[in-house]
């Protein structure tokens, strides 16, 4: 068999072997996502649903500074728990891979997620609650007198989303930093370099990749969040995910919904570019064997 | 080298295993999908979860020889758009007054054909009359009718008012919540100041809108609708605005006398579910005798009994219950209809937005 024969022939079974992951994306994201571009240029029906009719009201509706403030929230709960998360994940990561007991580390990453994530938010209302387990643990221990208002506020809203995309953080940046080399942070403090030096010189930029895998799979999540707002937040929680869904379900616009719908997954592909483009940039600079990162980290 | 490959590769197999098997636990909502094998019919009815009671079914099975499929909404909007998206083959379903009359406007809707369920004679003559838009019921038959009330810890608060000026009790702040729903909260608000709780009235909802955002709302934990009965169960919520039968659920039967509930003597919103036969029905003869059979008055009281229901559309159910409801028919004789207001629901959503966007 000559070359280009082989050639002709991977070419083929490369088609082949993307066929169902084309297939999937074809039928499951892009075709709903057509619809969802279309149903926000459309007119909305008085009970629901759209009428054919061509307008950019959905966007102009979007503008209301009710809308903005809540854009604007969102915005920045999702930044601040994201930040917070890969702050806690990093040191999780590295010291998973450091362990001689990954798997074990690695089980105790992901068992929580065999509890449905509803049930786990109602845990968290216990925990948080005013005669729940931390405020009743403080007075007991007569750190406080009248129980802190911990839950049913932005503050809890920020807690129970760490808690529940940290896995996310934690599995793409212990694949990355189980790879790196660590013998060059050895070198580097040979070299000169103090301790902080040498983690924030050499091991973070090595790792960079599945910092920013870590952040995708974070950012997004908490950017469409719904739930979590809904039941630990207060009056001052609603995030775009509860603007959509009233949409859809109390106010009958969907073609609003479907323009917030939108902006979240504009936002996510603006995320998964800069991910792309990054680690391409990376690759191209280091000149060395790709450093995929591990897609099976973020399942989500 | 060789090793260390392997362990990598077998921590990711476990990894992705333990991920999948946990997505498939994440997603596990399994539907109750009862076989409609074996001999007789089957009725499909689409209702409320929560809404009918397991032995009434199982009573109309053996006695008719059919098989009852139930398959539930959470809201309205849910069930609407499942309709009207080609989701037919359900022989009943149990619209609330708007949807009802927006299922008459839009043709969704066979015809009853009362000769066949004598038991009709027993809906409430008072019922018929709030239900302005199919007063003779030609296109559904009532199933209840009932409202939110409020619910108060009697353990922890002792001197309050029984009326919807209670979440403008500053001593409550901060341990009061109510339904995060746009109607319900404007209703009352409107039912308050002496308004219609369908009113269109820019002024009138105006008012409503302040009164919510300046008097209620600073007081309030929340708007909650998923949550508030849990909360009012451990001693976090001490007032909550809700519906009855979701408050007493949590709530262990021991504890009920602790619980003040009420509908404030003002009015308020209040929904009427009916009995509908959509287009499309497979089984129109064997709704009507479901429909006449809920109503034969030994049958309507099981219902009413299972859920401490008032006989709010039942003329004779009311002697036969064996149970004290949760509230009584005549504390809603102030109480309207929450009706369809069309193209003005926009007005009720730009106040929503902000009462609830906003902090």
């Amino acid at each position: 068999m000559n070359s280009h024969m082989q050639e002709k022939r991977g070419r083929r079974l490369g088609i082949t072997y993307s066929a169902p992951m084309g297939l999937w994306l074809t039928f499951f994201f892009l075709v709903p996502l057509c619809i969802i571009i279309l149903y926000s240029f459309l007119k909305k029906g008085l009970y629901g649903g759209v009428e054919w009719e061509f307008t950019l009201t959905a966007y102009r509706q979007m503008l209301n500074p009710n809308f903005m403030r809540v854009f604007l929230r969102t915005l920045w709960v999702a930044a601040l728990s994201t930040v917070i998360t890969i702050t806690l994940a990093l040191p999780c990561g590295y010291a998973m891979a450091r362990s001689r007991h990954q798997v074990m580390w690695l089980a105790l990453v992901i068992i929580p997620f065999w509890t449905n994530s509803l049930i786990r938010i109602y845990a968290w209302i216990a925990i948080l609650s005013s005669e729940g387990f931390v405020n009743e643990a403080l007075k007991a221990l007569g750190v406080i007198g009248e129980s802190l208002p911990l839950i049913y506020n932005q503050g809890a809203v920020i807690t129970v989303l760490i808690y529940m995309y940290i896995p996310f953080a934690i599995l793409p940046l212990f694949t990355t930093i189980d790879k790196f080399d660590f013998q060059l942070l050895e070198a580097a403090r040979d070299l000169g370099a103090s301790k902080p030096e040498s983690i924030f010189k050499v091991l973070i930029p090595n790792i960079r990749s599945g910092i920013i895998t870590a952040v995708i799979f974070t950012f997004i999540p908490i950017f469409g969040a719904y739930t979590v707002p809904l039941l630990v937040g207060g009056k001052d929680s609603y995030m775009i995910g509860n603007i959509i869904v009233d949409q859809v379900t109390k106010t009958r616009n969907w073609p609003l919904a479907s323009a917030f719908s939108l902006v979240i997954t504009v936002v996510s592909t603006i995320g998964v570019i800069w991910m792309m483009t990054s680690t391409a940039s990376e690759r191209a600079r280091l000149k060395a064997p790709a450093q995929v990162v591990d897609a099976n980290g973020g399942i989500s | 080298m060789e090793k260390k490959a392997f362990t990598r590769g077998w921590i990711v197999a476990v990894a992705a295993t333990l991920l999948v098997v946990s997505l498939f636990f994440a997603t596990g909502c399994s539907k109750d999908e009862a076989s409609s094998k074996g001999s007789g019919k089957t009725l499909y009815l689409y209702n409320w979860t929560y809404y009918t009671p397991e032995s009434v079914i199982e009573k109309f099975e053996q006695e008719y020889g059919v098989k009852v499929v139930l398959d539930y909404f959470a809201s309205n909007e849910d069930m609407f758009a499942k309709l009207k998206a080609g989701g037919s083959g359900y022989d009943i379903v149990f619209p609330s007054q708007d949807y009802t009359s927006i299922m008459m406007a839009e043709d969704m809707l066979l015809p009853i054909d009362k000769s066949k369920i004598p038991n009709l004679q027993y809906i409430s003559p008072l019922v018929l009359g709030k239900a302005t838009y199919d007063p003779d019921m030609s296109w559904s038959v009532p199933y209840f009718m009932g409202a939110s009330g409020i619910a108060v810890n009697k353990t922890k608060v002792a001197d309050y008012a029984r009326d919807w000026s209670i979440f403008a009790d500053t001593k409550l702040a901060g341990r009061m919540s109510m339904l995060d729903d746009m109607r319900e909260v404007m209703g009352d608000a409107l039912a308050h100041l002496g308004y219609s709780v369908n009113s269109t009235d820019d002024a009138e909802l105006a008012a409503a809108q302040q009164l919510v955002n300046e008097q209620w709302k600073p007081n309030l934990v929340k708007f909650d609708a998923e949550g508030f009965a849990k909360s009012f169960s451990t001693g976090e919520f001490w007032v909550v605005h809700g519906y009855a039968e979701a408050v007493f659920e949590e709530l262990e039967e021991n504890r009920w006398d602790e619980v003040d509930f009420f509908l404030p003597p003002e009015g308020g919103p209040m929904y009427l579910d009916s009995m509908v036969i959509p287009k499309g029905a497979r089984n129109v003869e064997l709704a009507h005798q479901f429909i006449d059979f809920i109503h034969r008055p030994e049958i309507y009281a099981e219902f009413l009994d299972r859920f401490h229901f008032p006989a709010s559309v039942h003329t004779k159910a009311a002697e036969l219950m064996t149970v004290e409801p949760f509230y009584q028919g005549e504390d809603l004789a102030n109480y309207e209809l929450k009706n369809d207001v069309g193209a003005d629901l926009e007005k009720y959503n730009e106040i929503w937005q902000t009462i609830r966007y906003v902090d």
